[in-house]
């Protein structure tokens, strides 16, 4: 049977709704102690003391940890993948509100909890920075000297470099874009802006260390088990051998949950206290760990007189809060597709992330593209009108084809971007007329593509272990956070061994089982592990062939497996292990230009079409209608692609509309789920989600990722179909229904008054 | 969470006694459902809580007597929403709920636990108080009744005394009154409403008369609008009327600022919920986008 293409159930379903399955927050180890965190209330500012007398006092306290006894434990107790910034508890300063400063260890969480409200520490405060332009200038520096990580050559020229937040600026040069720009017809330019926001997993942080004898484990709700273990064991300074993570179901990760987050903190706590400890982070407290970057976003084209793009300077500002996560990697990954998926001579690009006193930034759905979407295809948008050109005709006579080098140089291999951007205009039944409303409701549509590189290079290896009665299971470090991962890994297996999908059990992220995987990111998995398993399956097809040759069994035999092992070793006996790593290749960019002809393994592709409807008095929008559609190679299962495709488009429909942290001097003032509002199931328009026929030749299968495709075009095409219904422009995410008021009100000359 | 006691009062005579006059952190608990979480939040740390739901089983009842509808301050909110004479009598309420909260808050939520927390943004104070309720309050000092507006002060603050419990809330007969009660939000479907509009008025001869006009969640709390009832009062509900009833409430009303928008565009919301409020209300109104 073809399990390839079936669409089967996820595998976990059962055991997730019937509340069996397995999530770090349920553990619980003998002795184990519960740490409350103690935050900065400040935004930037020098630790002068910290007070942990009164809740020392407080009876079952255990004890309290600042971030001075950590330094006794690790000399440099500093993490991070890029750069090495953040400490482990705050040292010397705070750079954000909510910064952990001190934590409190008890048996029982609420009198960890009690306590830590009794502490009190004071700061000599300093000027801060929020704004990702004003931090260009070096007025007020959030970290006196760059670290990085040293893992990245890109960012070998930053250390040690003193008096600038910039922590990663990346250049892209390719034609003559000042010439271009001076010969086009029109040159129209525009900035756009986004918000900050965050993934809020229903499942906040949460991670256990147990110290154990020689070995510590970490039992974590983390993306990046392999990741952790490295960075871990470089903290210590041991071998990785003696750390040990695993990793069961996620209850949502989204990015938030990469590299190291509560892990390096609750290890250093268990070794100083030598027993297992948790901390589970509330609701509130995911405001002050890891968001999406907010950004500004200067983009300029000059067009030619037939409609065609000939230059586009593209400069975009990340802000990336007070410690550089991943920021630096948004800046170059995402940042080389700043001009969109169109095919155009001369671009020049410059990216750049900023340290800032906010939560810091990282990954989120898309690492970093909605934002360029967002700006990209507003302003493709906006030409179009300009030129009184049809958007769809526009983007049609702009588009990369198939094989035409991208910004990078990159040739767009397997990306199916006209035909994504076919199949919303068919749906939307573009060539007919839409019906406009009338009086105080008026509809309007809107179209935005967009495209994703994927992370590179990176290193995903699997196991296959087919068991002396046939049964089979498989081991990987890829982490299932809710997006299939399991079910389309057994079908791959399940259909290079001729199995049943359903048969194949998965052996869940166990750093001491389960072999390396960079992490389950950027829609990196289906691709990378996904190859690996395939290779894994085939490796162990070919043994247990090999096998049967042994038994003596002709050539093409369709023995069982089972039979093959009883008839070499004489009994239910003995077992084949497949095993491959997957490594794509790459090409780093060239450090003057930023160019490279092999900057990604394989394009993601997506694009949204909206039909909306304004309620002129009020500001309103209502879309009406959301067509999601994708590029994601040949389907290994089409039912879960699709609840992915929705789901993305849900969440980002949440940034487009209503999701927006409130900062008011550095305090996020909306750290709720009751002030910061993520779309409810009323929120939910009605949806169709297409895969268009396509195929990424070197997936497995003819398969790619597609996790985060469906947020691309949703923000761009909103704001797209309210300009055609009411006529006015939003700039910047969230689009309120105040906003399009607001914007309604200057539309007609008069502004309503500020409050 | 540190250590409380807990009290399981078998009468609302002991139940009153359990209160302290003086003590705010004794409090009586209906539902929970809004405690908990200010609990949760660190904001309110109580020492004891006087469980009231062993109390007597008539303040749970919900019941017709005259014309005069008696809602029991324990009667669950379901309840409300599946009672058969509010369904006939009050068909404004029965509609309030369908987006009041969740089934799961609706089923352990009491009517007495909206009705005191005070909380501007709540649905059923300004619903109730359109409809001329009263709201019945005993103490040790004896009972006392309320228009239900005067039960607020301010903002999460009521008139009950520390030893005080609301028992009932009282509807007047309806006779051919019409109503309507318009939530607005202005982010998610399930957000706190950026404003509340709700509105009764009798309606004969094309004329508006005895009209009330309550405004919640925008203001500090729940308000009635007496100048925009003036301008309605006795006129036909036309455009004209609407717009200057829209511009009184707006003149009037102590609008704040906050994360679900500026005071100046809830001033224009109450302007347009104003008028559909009472277009709602005839029968002739366009549905609120959001709901
Ligand atoms: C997830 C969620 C969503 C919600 N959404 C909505 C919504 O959309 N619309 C809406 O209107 N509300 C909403 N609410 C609020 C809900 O209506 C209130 O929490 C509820 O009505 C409070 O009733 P309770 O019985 O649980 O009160 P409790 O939590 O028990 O008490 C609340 C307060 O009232 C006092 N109190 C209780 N009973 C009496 C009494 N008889 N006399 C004097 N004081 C008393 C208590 O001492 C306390 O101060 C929501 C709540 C939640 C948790």
């Amino acid at each position: 049977m073809n399990q390839v293409g079936r669409d089967i159930p996820r595998l976990e379903v059962r055991a997730k709704v019937t509340g069996r399955a397995d999530y770090t927050h349920n553990l619980r180890l003998p002795g184990m102690l519960y740490g409350k965190v103690f935050r900065a209330t400040v935004p930037h500012g020098r630790i002068r003391c910290i007070e942990t007398g009164a809740a020392r006092a407080v009876p079952g306290v255990q004890c309290v940890v600042t971030g001075e006894d950590i330094r006794k434990l690790i000399a440099e107790p500093y993490y991070g993948p890029a750069f090495h910034d953040q400490p482990i508890l705050a040292l010397d300063k705070v750079r954000h509100v909510g910064e952990p400063v001190a934590v409190v260890l008890a048996s029982d969480p609420h009198v960890a909890e009690h306590a830590a409200q009794l502490i009190d520490a004071e700061y000599q405060e300093l000027p801060a920075v929020y704004d990702e332009v004003a931090a260009m200038q070096p007025d007020i520096v959030v970290h006196d000297m760059l670290k990085p990580a040293g893992t990245f050559a890109d960012l070998k020229h930053l250390k040690g470099r003193t008096g600038t937040n910039i922590a990663l600026d990346f250049h892209l040069r390719r034609g003559d874009v000042d010439a271009a720009l001076a010969r086009a017809e029109r040159v129209i330019e525009h900035t756009f802006k986004t918000q900050q926001c965050l993934h809020l997993a229903f499942e906040p942080f949460v991670a256990v260390a147990d110290p154990g004898d020689g070995v510590l484990t970490i039992h974590t709700s983390n993306q990046t088990p392999s990741f952790v273990r490295t960075e871990i064991a470089r903290l210590f300074g041991w071998p990785e051998n003696r750390v040990r993570v695993k990793v069961p179901y996620l209850g949502g990760g989204f990015g938030a949950k990469v590299y190291v987050k509560l892990e390096a903190l609750v290890s250093a706590l268990a070794l100083l206290v030598r027993r297992p400890v948790k901390i589970a982070l509330t609701m509130e407290e995911q405001f002050y760990m890891i968001t999406k970057h907010p950004t500004t976003f200067r983009i300029k084209s000059g067009v030619g007189k037939d409609g065609r793009v000939v230059a586009r300077a593209c400069e975009v500002y990340w802000n990336g809060g007070a410690y550089a996560d991943i920021g630096p990697r948004v800046t170059q990954k995402s940042g080389f597709t700043a001009p969109g998926p169109y095919d155009i001579e001369n671009i020049n690009i410059d990216s750049y992330a900023l340290y800032t006193n906010r939560t810091p930034a990282g990954a989120l759905r898309g690492f970093g593209i909605p934002q360029l979407v967002w700006a990209y295809e507003s302003h493709t948008d906006l030409i179009a009108r300009e030129l009184g050109i049809d958007p769809i005709d526009f983007r049609r006579k702009n588009i990369l084809h198939q094989n035409r080098p991208q910004a990078s140089g990159t040739p767009m291999t397997d990306a199916a971007i006209a035909k994504v951007l076919d199949a919303i205009a068919a749906r939307l039944a573009w060539n007919k007329k839409l019906d406009r409303g009338s009086g105080t409701v008026r509809r309007g549509r809107g179209v935005a593509i967009g495209f994703k590189a994927s992370i590179s290079p990176t290193t995903s290896v699997a196991i296959v272990n087919v068991a002396a009665d046939g049964s089979t299971t498989l081991y990987t470090s890829t982490v299932d956070m809710g997006q299939g991962s399991d079910t389309a890994f057994a079908q791959i297996a399940a259909e290079v061994l001729d199995f049943k999908a359903e048969d194949i059990r998965i052996v869940h992220p166990d750093t001491d089982v389960t072999p390396y995987d960079m992490g389950t990111l950027g829609s990196r998995s289906l691709f990378h592990m996904g190859n690996a398993v395939r290779l894994a399956a085939e490796d162990a097809r070919a043994k247990l062939q090999a096998l049967a040759a042994q038994a003596g069994l002709p050539e093409g035999t369709n023995y069982p497996p089972a039979e093959v092992f009883k008839k070499r070793f004489g009994m239910q006996a003995g077992n084949v292990i497949g095993a491959a790593s997957f490594v794509p290749t790459y090409k780093s960019p060239d450090a003057q230009t930023g160019l490279s002809d092999n900057v990604t393994p394989f394009w993601m592709v997506g694009g949204a079409g909206a039909e909306v409807e304004v309620d002129t008095e009020t500001g309103d929008v209502r879309v009406l209608r959301l067509v999601n559609a994708v590029d994601c190679g040949k389907p290994i299962n089409p039912g879960v692609a699709r609840t992915q495709l929705s789901g993305a488009a849900i969440m980002q429909l949440g940034f487009t509309l209503s999701e927006a942290m409130q900062l008011d001097a550095g305090q996020v003032t909306n750290a709720s789920l009751a002030d910061y509002k993520i779309p409810g199931i009323r929120d939910v328009p009605p949806m169709e989600n297409e895969l268009v026929e396509a195929e990424q030749h070197t997936g497995p299968f003819g398969a790619k990722g597609l996790g985060e495709s469906g947020t691309f075009g949703v923000s761009p095409a909103i704001a797209n179909a309210i300009h055609d219904a009411v006529g006015v422009r939003i700039m910047e995410l969230p689009i309120t229904a105040e906003v399009v008021f607001r914007a309604l009100r200057a539309q007609q000359g008069r502004p309503l008054e500020d409050a | 969470m540190i250590p409380f006691e807990m009290v399981e009062p078998k009468s609302l005579k002991e139940a009153l006694a359990l209160l302290d006059p003086q003590e705010s952190t004794v409090r009586a608990v209906a539902g929970g459902t809004a405690l908990m979480l200010m609990m949760k939040a660190g904001v309110f740390t109580p020492t004891r809580l006087v469980c009231l739901h062993g109390i007597e089983s008539e303040y749970a009842r919900i019941t017709v007597s005259a014309g005069e509808l008696r809602i029991g301050a324990m009667a669950t909110l379901s309840e409300l929403e599946r009672d058969a004479n509010v369904a006939a009598r009050l068909p404004v309420l029965k509609r309030a709920m369908r987006t009041l909260s969740n089934v799961r808050v609706r089923n352990v939520a009491r009517v007495g636990g909206a009705l005191a927390h005070g909380d501007p943004h709540l649905d059923l104070p300004p619903v109730l108080a359109a409809l001329g309720a009263r709201v019945s309050i005993s103490g040790a000092g004896g009972d006392r009744e309320l228009p239900l507006e005067q039960l607020y002060s301010g903002y999460y603050e009521t008139v009950l005394a520390k030893d005080e419990l609301i028992t009932a809330v009282k509807i007047p007969a309806q006779a051919a009154r019409k109503a309507a009660y318009m939530k607005v939000t202005a982010r998610s479907a399930d957000d706190w409403p950026a404003l509340g509009v709700a509105v009764s008025f009798a309606f004969a001869d094309g004329a508006i008369r005895d009209p009330i006009v309550v405004v919640s969640a925008a203001t500090e709390k729940v308000t009635r609008m007496a100048a925009a009832e003036k301008v309605l009062h006795g006129a036909a509900p036309d455009d004209a009327t609407l717009a200057r009833a829209g511009d009184a409430a707006a003149a009037a009303a102590a609008i704040l600022t906050d994360a679900h928008g500026s005071a100046a565009y809830k001033r224009e919301l109450l302007r347009v919920y104003l008028r559909r409020a009472v277009r709602e209300a005839l029968g002739d109104g366009a549905r609120p986008v959001r709901q």
